[in-house]
């Protein structure tokens, strides 16, 4: 399973009423491209904080459903997160790990996903709930389609090969992390019907 | 919510405080010196409270809650500012996004731990060297205001803000006591 086909066979079962948090690499390409249309994924470029953003967007809005695209690499580097959301269990929260097994954009030095580790077994041993991995398209599909809509947590951790898609130059996420925030920012006060921060009117 | 007869007076004030400042969701990593504020989060509904394994996991926390709407504190030891730097100083210098922290200050003058004086030591030069603006809370009745001017000092500047707790605001440890 190439990240691609994942990443164009799932999106369509987003919609922008949706919140997404996005972890970084060729992810955030893939995703810009096939994301619904709007401005309903945060991209943090922080490796480690994508599960315990999604958490918090999760606990501070219950009606709304909720996914993490996380990577290997990203989950691996705070896996005291994975126990926090096994005690939390958000049931409007769903996870999808795109592992590759690989630091890819650093030039693919394995992570310990390509060796002995099973983030899928790990979470379930923190108390996550609805824990599967999947290797082809139709099981991931199959999967985030059911955990999305099933009122409980998911956490599904695809395995992939390697191996970015070559965006053209004008196909690339073009935003800088803090028009990221702000149009994230703006999107959920719309869907919410509430303010975030007012701007900055003058006292 | 009926608080035990022994619960001291900073922390009824401290839970009261965030009350009043409207947060709904508070994450933190308890520690000793504000030891009866984490229980009274455990024992209440009204703030919805998530225990975490490294203070690594806060910022993310908050943000997600602000970016939800919400109004999210976290709270911790000075000590775990050194844990959950990394992602601080992402969501600040890369996104420009808002964190109150509330640390209790451990390594305060007359500390007799030897342990406890490397996260005073190194507490301020942290704050200062990533600009986080910060304020001691050292009294019972600066505790109220300081909450609530935290959390719009880190809306107003899109940045993090702290709140280093010690003096009457923190519990009393035993060899300090008389």
């Amino acid at each position: 399973m190439q990240r691609i086909d994942l990443i164009k066979c799932v999106a369509p079962f987003v919609t922008a009423e949706d919140l997404c948090v996005s972890s970084i690499g060729g992810l955030w390409d893939d995703w810009w491209n096939y994301r619904p249309p709007g401005d309903n994924t945060f991209f943090p470029g922080i490796l480690g904080s994508i599960t315990t953003t999604a958490l918090g967007l999760a606990l501070a809005l219950p009606h709304r459903r909720i996914v993490a695209f996380e990577t290997d690499g990203s989950v691996l580097m705070n896996t005291g997160a994975m126990c926090t959301l096994g005690c939390e269990r958000p049931p409007n929260l769903t996870v999808l790990v795109v592992d590759n097994g690989i630091y890819e954009n650093i030039g693919g030095p394995p992570t310990h996903t390509s060796r002995n580790t099973d983030l899928a077994k790990m979470a379930e041993g923190a108390g996550c709930i609805n824990t599967l991995t999947v290797r082809d398209v139709a099981a991931a599909v199959d999967a985030f389609k059911r955990m999305l809509d099933d009122g409980a947590m998911g956490y599904i951790v695809a395995k992939i090969e390697p191996g970015k898609h070559p965006w053209p130059w004008e196909k690339r996420k073009p935003t800088d992390g803090v028009e990221d925030k702000y149009r994230f920012m703006r999107h959920v006060e719309k869907l919410e019907n509430i303010v975030i921060h007012p701007g900055a009117p003058q006292n | 919510m009926d608080l035990p007869k022994d619960t001291p007076e900073y922390a009824k004030t401290f839970l009261d405080g965030l009350k009043e400042a409207g947060v709904s969701i508070v994450a933190a990593l308890p520690e000793s010196l504000l030891g009866s504020v984490y229980r009274l989060l455990r024992q209440q509904n009204e703030i919805r409270y998530v225990q975490v394994t490294n203070e690594s996991e806060l910022p993310g926390i908050c943000v997600g809650a602000y970016l939800g709407g919400k109004k999210a504190v976290m709270i911790m030891e000075n000590s775990g500012l050194r844990q959950a730097l990394e992602p601080i100083a992402r969501f600040a210098y890369s996104h420009h996004l808002p964190v109150t922290m509330i640390m209790a200050f451990r390594g305060e003058w007359g500390e007799r731990n030897w342990w406890g004086h490397n996260h005073a030591q190194t507490m301020e030069p942290i704050l200062n060297a990533l600009r986080i603006p910060y304020r001691f809370v050292r009294e019972i009745a600066e505790i109220k205001p300081a909450i609530k001017r935290a959390i719009a000092h880190a809306d107003g500047s899109q940045w993090p803000v702290a709140l280093a707790m010690s003096g009457n605001c923190v519990e009393v440890p035993a060899y300090a006591k008389n």
